[in-house]
């Protein structure tokens, strides 16, 4: 049974003798306040990694699909998707034909390594080919200006619509908007600028221009290259639905035989999820690894102080139970006592990790310019802190109860007569 | 006699030593009455702190039987002891044993703190205990500001404060020069006339004198008992 007068001069008892030995309580938390600044900084990584993650891979789209000769996430045999068969315009064309259940059927063909001039100036960049579709999916939004449209498509217009990038390195301080620029010696009119898009090492998607189809084909041609097929399902309910009709579509148009594996990938952003999980986790299990080697040093610091501090108030204790003390009171006594000690550890662990996480936060965005550290929050979330305090308390409880156990069996008679 | 609070009968309690077998108490038969002033007297190693271990239900004995206000403690176990210590004895040590953190009125608190009294009562209680050995001044105080004399005093309230059956007194003067110690002896005295059980242990002639009953012990066995002819009348 248990008191409530009882608790509270156990409380009583426990902050006073930690106010006592305040500097020695304050060292051997050491060991704890290491492990909640892991515990914390741990948590804040993985979730400022999922923060970035998810901006990253959103430039995919989340309702979008790619039918490419490769996978994009790594995954498979290279040598057996290098010897696939390019995508062709006219498969994706009876694809286009074919597909009922998606918005928008897109092909295109990319130069990796194009370059864009200005007058004298010229930028390295990639060189797309693809249809005014493109416009429609959020990969292809424009800051200014449009997208190029199915007129200017037919009537082959030498249009172009410039990546972010490219746009702030041309024109720092005038509008694209109009202005003429070079692709592989031929002028294009620059109708749009894409929105930034680019995010971590998925940066690149900002050095990028689109141009129609016939324009590619006239830049660099078709032969040697494979499309890739964007297909926009328009929601993301609608991803498993199109990407079996896909599939199938696909298939046939490729004459896979019926059991024989395809040759060809559907790439979405779910592919990467996989990689990102498998991140998290190497992160998490390196530093609960790391943390619990902290904790249990700093349990075995706590263990050790509280045996002490059980030694040192023998006489006490024995008065206690001498007065009416029962074992279980003893018990909660050193228990709260030793849980109260590890939660000095989380408090003083707080700050700290406040502030390794805030200059890192700041130095990764103000000093090293990292754009992509800005989704990465500065400050610790709530919950962090609830699993820490919770995380410390049962460590202190743990902790502290060998020597609870011996304080709450001491005989009072030789507890008394100790000095 | 009036009803006796204490009946022992018997009380055996055996040490081991490593291989040797120590008997400090061999076959005790005593009786105690409510209201009564027992000096319980004897040298070293007569078996007198074993059996004031006994009475004050710290231990068990070996054999024998201990009925206190006639409930069978010999065979309780730990938790049903404290409780027991809780309510109706009432310890005042050689050294005070007072917590050293605490102040006067802390102290005498406590008891009630592990009987689970609420706090207001507890205040109450405490207060009227510290008034009653003269310390109504120094409730707040720590050990280490009060004199011998003045913790000793606090030591008496906290033993008080619960209203136990006895009081039970180890060497109670044997830290305080002989003034403060008569002054501790006639708060005794006030005790037992305001109608409480005592029992002081002790060595010191001088001190047992005040008793109304003495009761000698030697080789863990009881030597006499007999009414004091020099107690002061009541």
């Amino acid at each position: 049974m248990l008191r409530w007068p009882e608790l509270q001069e156990s409380f009583r008892i426990a902050t006073s003798s930690l106010r006592v030995n305040l500097l020695r309580s304050i060292l051997t938390t050491a060991g704890v306040v290491v492990g909640v600044v892991l515990v914390v900084l741990m948590g804040w990584t993985i979730n400022g990694l999922d923060a970035v993650w998810e901006q990253t891979i959103s430039i995919i789209g989340k309702d979008m699909m790619y039918i490419d000769k490769w996978n994009w996430a790594g995954g498979g045999n290279w040598r057996k998707m290098e010897a696939r068969k390019d995508i062709s315009l006219d498969q994706a064309l009876v694809l286009q034909q074919r597909m009922e259940s998606a918005e928008e059927i897109i092909p295109l063909i990319r130069k990796w390594g194009g370059s864009v001039a200005l007058g004298n100036t010229s930028l390295r960049c990639s060189v797309t080919g693809t249809t005014a579709a493109y416009g429609n999916t959020s990969a292809g939004t424009t800051l200014a200006g449009r997208f190029f449209n199915d007129i200017e498509e037919r009537s082959a217009d030498n249009v172009v619509v410039i990546g972010y990038n490219i746009n702030k390195n041309l024109f720092p301080s005038q509008s694209a908007i109009g202005e003429s620029i070079k692709i592989a010696g031929i002028p294009y009119r620059i109708v749009g600028v894409i929105e930034k898009r680019g995010f971590l090492f998925m940066d690149f998607v900002d050095n990028e221009v689109f141009i129609p189809l016939h324009a590619f084909r006239g830049a660099y041609g078709f032969v040697g290259r494979s499309f890739s097929v964007g297909i926009k399902a328009g929601s993301e309910r609608l991803l498993d639905i199109v990407r079996d009709e896909a599939t199938g579509h696909m298939r046939s148009i490729r004459n896979t035989p019926p059991g024989d594996e395809s040759d060809f990938s559907i790439n979405e952003m779910k592919a990467f999820d996989q990689q990102a999980k498998n991140i998290r986790v190497g992160i998490w299990v390196v530093g609960m690894g790391l943390t619990l080697l902290a904790f249990i040093v700093g349990s075995i610091g706590i263990m050790n102080i509280m045996y002490v501090s059980v030694t040192e108030r023998t006489k006490e204790i024995g008065v206690r139970k001498a007065i009416g003390a029962r074992r279980s009171s003893i018990l909660l006594q050193f228990l709260i006592e030793s849980a109260l000690l590890c939660l000095t550890g989380a408090v003083i662990a707080f700050p700290i990790a406040q502030l390794l996480v805030g200059s890192a936060r700041f130095l990764a965005v103000s000093v090293f310019e990292m754009d992509w550290a800005s989704v990465v929050s500065p400050i610790i979330p709530l919950d962090l802190l609830g699993i820490a305090v919770g995380v410390s308390i049962v460590v202190g409880l743990l902790a502290g109860l060998l020597p609870a156990l011996k304080a709450s069996g001491l005989d009072p008679v030789e507890a008394l007569r100790s000095e | 006699m009036s009803q006796p609070i204490i009946e022992i009968a018997n009380l055996v309690k055996r040490y081991e030593m490593g291989d040797e077998e120590v008997f400090a108490l061999q076959g005790v038969t005593l009786t105690i009455a409510r209201n009564e002033y027992v000096a319980l007297m004897g040298p070293s190693g007569s078996g007198k702190s074993t059996l004031m271990n006994m009475l004050g239900c710290l231990d068990t004995p070996t054999s024998g039987t201990y009925l206190f206000t006639g409930e069978n403690v010999s065979d309780m176990d730990d938790d049903d002891l404290a409780e027991i210590r809780n309510r109706e004895i009432g310890f005042v040590f050689q050294t005070f044993n007072l917590l050293p953190r605490a102040t006067a009125l802390q102290n005498v608190e406590l008891p009630l703190v592990y009987s689970g009294m609420p706090r207001a009562e507890r205040l109450q209680r405490a207060t009227q205990a510290l008034e009653r050995v003269g310390l109504s001044d120094r409730m707040d105080h720590k050990p280490n500001e009060l004199s011998g004399g003045q913790r000793q005093r606090v030591a008496i309230a906290r033993a008080l404060v619960t209203s136990p059956s006895i009081i039970l007194a180890d060497e109670p003067t044997g830290n305080l020069d002989s003034k403060t110690g008569q002054d501790i002896m006639r708060l005794f005295g006030e005790l037992w006339r305001g109608g409480n059980t005592v029992i002081l242990v002790t060595h010191e002639e001088d001190i047992a004198r005040h008793a109304r009953r003495i009761i000698r012990l030697r080789d863990g066995r009881i030597e006499s008992d007999e009414v004091n002819p020099h107690a002061p009348l009541a």
